[in-house]
């Protein structure tokens, strides 16, 4: 009972912000999305990691054919729930300093993509997660082009799709599983675990699902959509996309690539991380090169995803368990930065780090903030970043050192694109841009403050998060290597 | 049955109405005849199958739910002429009646059990088209448009009586029951697979599958939008429908024979279909080169005949004509102001900057577009996935490969239009729409929203 | 009465209509042939009292004989119907008499239609 209202509570805040909302909108939108995160932490209270899916329903969605409207919460969507409820209200919040035309609309949306992500993130119907998986690409699709940037429609078309053709294979590949199964057919997941497929068969579906969430991430070579998307679009929708949407598509490598293609693995995986490690390397020298910060965060986190699905396809349970952790972690960082990079958009007018400096001198607070999600993104020891990835490159070295060797360049790398944007941008001289820089608002304290203390929490208690997904990781674990 | 003989006769009620001094009489009269058929048409549910005039005709549920989507289709195409008020050249008591005959030929297509009847239920519904496409008299395009179709058409209609007599030349019957029972025997003769074929040839004419599609943007383009819009739905349904029961009655003897011409086709149809719509300028053409992809879509379906293919086309085609009249009915106000205006009607540009005045006409055509592309939360969604579905059961797994690659395609052309309309700068005045207008457009929106929604409510009728 | 037609029972028909083509053909064969034929320009144009040929054969006709003509064919194949029916007229019964006169009342119906939409008016 619990998942539905976690799936309908936005779905109705959106609709009342779209039709009531007016000057009002972002205060309506704030308040159902702080509903919703307020559900979610109670789900989180009654959520008994032991006792694997619970909080379902399901009821008869197409008659006859077993398809049902089924959702439940188990650990790992527990905390991927806990993630989007926890990032959109902040979402919400961040966007008040703007003045967004439309306001009502654009508050929706938001809200409404919230709702599909819940969905994806609960569902245990694999044509629900398909439909939930392409649903969340509309509202953020109508973001980026409408409320984006300069090349906003060439580059949110090529983006949309992009995504809808990778989602395609994962169409056919569900069409084709679901008529595997016996009797009258069923689409729930588990259903589809059970199936006995042969090599071959697993070979095609590896692949055309493989593509549909390494497009998603993106991986290495599926990601030209990504960091021109993630540029033009209002940040908004920025940190939907990099904050959650990319998490749907490690969350599918999860809950449907690995599980229901596991032979599949023996003889692909090691491209699949092969593919993941390159993505690594590849995408941290590019941030190297940036000049555009928001580029520099699209690539990094570029590179971070790419981490995540080689612990993934590690099928080790530091790398799982890694990667959920890095996933809430990433999606904390990725959201402050973003944050952090429209702050200094919105009262300098620029982004190239050539432009830019001095703002410590302005306002040391934000440069604090800005170093905290800075050192989270970096894996400093006691920050969020630092257990996700440390567990991660754990799970790789323990499938292959030298890939192990290559993806810990991850790190590396990582301090030195992300402290040279630091230094440019708050350090040194100020700028004619930077000269009268402003305080901070409230309201964006009242983003930064919640994404810090996350930050700490993970990167000193992780455990909170770690023993909610770990028995079901385990039980997943168990199932591929059988 | 009932709606048949209903249609036939208040066809000509409405001719004569056409006498009155005042024509305002006309639309809300034929909506209402509309009603009545759709009415009469579902007395015969659950009733299983009924024959009639000495097995020529059959009923049954899947059958008036065929019709149910062509009255329906029917009924919003004919509430959004608006009495052909602002022509003074039209004729609108006739075209009323036209249409009205005309759907008496598509339902005998959609029941027949005697080939005699699949052959006059497509001439009546093709001569229909003929007349309707070149009813602006004035307009070269128009008449050029039906010239073509007559004639393309007529020679259609000769390769299908032509097939038709091979067929009875090998089975020595005209009915469906007849010619199963020939195959049922072994060892059919070659006079039965050149009559197939032929027959064939006939049908996907009229449903224009590549490589018989030629006529489609031409008369598409040159025919009033109206009547495109009433083309485009109801001849494709009701030629589908006959396809359908023409091949899953009769044909799936020697499935084996047939199924790789149709694969080939298909195949043909959705290359042909998605990659040339995306080089069109004018929306319209680009609608006719969609609603030939569409119909390789539906022969997705046939190809695999399956149990799921009747669901699957029955789905398609309600959700297809849908969007389809949708599409059609947002262009048509946006040319008429566009016309005043003197700027271009019927190209992407004329949807520039269409929802900063008009957002009802832009939020409508933007659920049209995304269903026609196949989106989830659209019925579109729900006709492709069963569609797919089919294909997949029966294991064509290639074919399913090279409609998803086009369904990609489609994507494209179908988003230039939404783009156009939210994101393009444009100076699209308020379009003024006649209320019943707008029901019309918001019925058929939230239709397709809700059977995107919940396609189990369409799925659980049949 | 024998039921049974075979193929070899039509040969008179073929035979006659062998026959009737035949005589036609060769009689136009002949004809053209045997008679004297002088050729000229003069002599090809077609003549009237003499007078000079003026402007081309192919005037246009008004549409309104083309579309009298075309209602004309109409009734006129419908009034076929009504031979069988009159032939078989006891046979049939009331049965027949109804359809009949449903029949007869759609063309009269017609053919109201045709003469309120003026379609016979010639003068306009």
């Amino acid at each position: 009972m619990l998942t539905i209202l976690l799936i309908l509570i936005p779905l109705v805040a959106g609709l009342l912000t779209f039709f009531l909302g007016g000057s009002n909108a972002k205060i309506i939108a704030l308040a159902g999305a702080l509903a919703e995160l307020a559900t979610a932490v109670f789900a989180w209270t009654q959520f008994d990691p032991a006792a694997g899916a619970q909080f379902g329903f399901q009821y008869d969605w197409i008659t006859a054919s077993g398809i049902s409207f089924a959702a439940s919460v188990d650990g790992i969507s527990m905390l991927l729930v806990l993630l989007t409820t926890f990032l959109v209200p902040l979402i919400v919040l961040s966007a008040f300093g703007h003045n967004y035309q439309n306001p009502a609309t654009f508050f929706a949306l938001i809200l409404f993509m919230e709702s599909a992500l819940v969905g994806v993130f609960t569902t245990t119907d694999a044509f629900l997660f398909y439909f939930f998986f392409e649903v969340a690409l509309i509202p953020v699709y109508f973001l980026a082009a409408v409320w984006g940037g300069e090349n906003r429609l060439k580059v949110t078309f090529k983006f949309f799709v992009y995504t809808i053709f990778g989602s395609l294979f994962m169409l056919v590949a569900l069409v084709y599983l679901y008529y595997q199964t016996p009797g009258t057919h069923s689409s729930a997941i588990t259903a589809f675990y059970d199936l006995q497929l042969t090599p071959a068969a697993q070979g095609w579906l590896f692949w055309a699902f493989f593509i549909a969430f390494a497009i998603k991430m993106p991986l290495f070579p599926f990601h030209t959509w990504q960091p021109d998307t993630y540029t033009e679009s209002p940040t908004p929708a920025t940190m939907l996309l990099a904050g959650i949407m990319l998490k749907m598509g490690v969350y599918g490598l999860i809950r449907i690539l690995l599980p229901i293609t596991p032979l599949a693995l023996n003889q692909w995986g090691a491209v699949a991380i092969v593919l993941s490690v390159i993505g690594i390397v590849y995408g941290s020298i590019i941030a190297i090169q940036q000049r555009d910060m928001k580029r520099l965060v699209a690539y990094s986190s570029f590179a971070h995803v790419g981490l995540m699905a080689a612990g993934v396809f590690s099928t080790t349970l530091n790398g799982m368990q890694g990667a959920l952790i890095q996933m809430l972690a990433h999606g904390i960082n990725v959201v402050g930065m973003f944050f952090i990079i429209d702050i200094i958009f919105s009262r300098t007018n620029t982004r190239y780090l050539d432009h830019l400096g001095g703002i410590t001198q302005k306002t040391p607070s934000l440069s604090v903030y800005f170093m905290i999600m800075l050192l989270g993104s970096v894996a400093l020891p006691l920050t969020s970043g630092f257990v996700g990835e440390f567990l991660l490159l754990a799970g790789v070295f323990e499938y292959n050192n030298w890939l192990g060797a290559a993806a810990g360049l991850t790190i590396i790398l990582g301090a030195v694109y992300l402290l040279r944007m630091f230094q440019k941008s708050m350090f040194g001289a100020t700028s004619v841009n930077t000269e009268h820089f402003q305080e901070l608002t409230l309201s964006e304290r009242a983003v930064l403050i919640p994404l810090t203390i996350m930050v700490f929490w993970i990167g000193i208690y992780p455990s909170t998060f770690l023993e909610m997904t770990e028995p079901t990781v385990n039980q997943l674990l168990r199932f591929i290597h059988n | 049955m009932y709606p048949i003989i209903l249609l036939s006769f208040l066809g000509i009620v409405v001719l004569f109405l056409g006498f009155a001094k005042s024509k305002a009489i006309l639309l809300p009269a034929t909506l209402l005849f509309l009603a009545v058929a759709l009415v009469g048409n579902f007395v015969e549910w659950n009733q299983g199958t009924i024959i009639y005039f000495y097995n020529m005709l059959a009923v049954n549920n899947l059958t008036l739910a065929f019709n149910g989507i062509v009255l329906v289709s029917a009924f919003m195409i004919v509430a959004m002429t608006r009495g052909f008020q602002d022509d003074d050249e039209a004729q609108p008591a006739e075209y009323y009646a036209i249409m009205l005959f005309s759907l008496v030929g598509a339902f005998m297509m959609i029941g027949f059990e005697n080939l005699i009847m699949l052959f006059l239920g497509l001439e009546i519904l093709s001569v229909a088209m003929y007349v309707l496409t070149g009813s602006d008299k004035r307009n070269l395009r128009s008449n050029e448009a039906a010239l073509k179709y007559f004639l393309m058409g007529a020679f259609a209609t000769g390769i299908l009586l032509f097939g038709i007599a091979l067929l009875y030349g090998a089975t020595g019957s005209f009915t469906l029951t007849g010619i199963q029972a020939y195959i049922g025997q072994g060892n059919p003769s070659y006079l039965l697979y050149g009559g197939l074929l032929l027959v064939l040839i006939g049908m996907l004419f009229k449903v224009s599958a590549a490589p018989f599609h030629f006529w489609t943007p031409d008369v598409y383009e040159g025919a009033p939008t109206i009547f495109t819009a009433f083309m485009a739905t109801i001849v494709k349904t009701a030629g589908f429908a006959a396809l359908f029961r023409l091949l899953s009655h009769s044909f799936t003897g020697i499935y084996d024979y047939w199924w790789i011409t149709l694969a080939v086709i298909t195949v043909l149809t959705l290359l042909v279909g998605n990659i040339i719509a995306v080089y069109q300028d004018s929306f319209k053409r680009m609608l006719a080169y969609s609603s030939i992809s569409h119909a390789g879509y539906l022969l997705i379906a046939l190809t695999a005949m399956t149990p799921q293919t009747e669901n699957s086309i029955l789905f398609y085609s309600m959700a297809y004509s849908v969007a389809t009249i949708c599409a059609f009915g947002v262009l048509i106000p946006l040319a008429r102001e566009k016309a005043m205006t003197g700027k271009p009607r019927e190209t992407y540009e004329a949807f520039n900057g269409l929802a900063r005045n008009n957002p009802l006409l832009a939020f409508v055509l933007t659920v049209s577009m995304l269903s026609l592309a196949g989106i989830p939360l659209t019925a579109g969604f729900w006709g492709k996935f069963f569609v797919f579905g089919s294909a997949a059961e029966r294991g064509i797994i290639w074919l399913l490969v090279v409609a998803i690659l086009m369904s990609a395609v489609g994507i494209y052309y179908y988003f230039r239009v939404i783009m156009a309309a939210y994101m393009k700068e444009g100076d699209t005045a308020e379009i003024r729409v006649a209320p019943f207008y707008k029901i019309v457009l918001v019925t058929a929106t939230i239709i397709t929203l809700l059977f995107g929604i919940a396609p189990g409510l369409f799925t659980g009728l049949v | 009465m024998n039921t049974n037609y075979l193929p070899s029972g039509f040969l008179p028909i073929v035979v006659q209509f062998v026959l009737a083509l035949g005589f036609i053909v060769v009689t136009m064969i002949v004809t053209h042939n045997i008679g004297p034929s002088r050729k000229g320009k003069v002599k090809d144009d077609p003549f009237e009292c003499g007078i000079e040929v003026v402007g081309d054969a192919r005037t246009p006709i008004s549409v309104k004989y083309f579309l009298v003509a075309i209602l004309f064919v109409l009734f006129d194949v419908e009034v076929i119907f009504m031979y069988p029916w009159a032939v078989n007229f006891k046979k049939l019964g009331m049965f027949g008499f109804v359809e009949m006169v449903l029949f007869m009342s759609l063309l009269l119906a017609g053919f109201y239609y045709i003469i309120r939409k003026g379609v016979l008016k010639w003068e306009e």
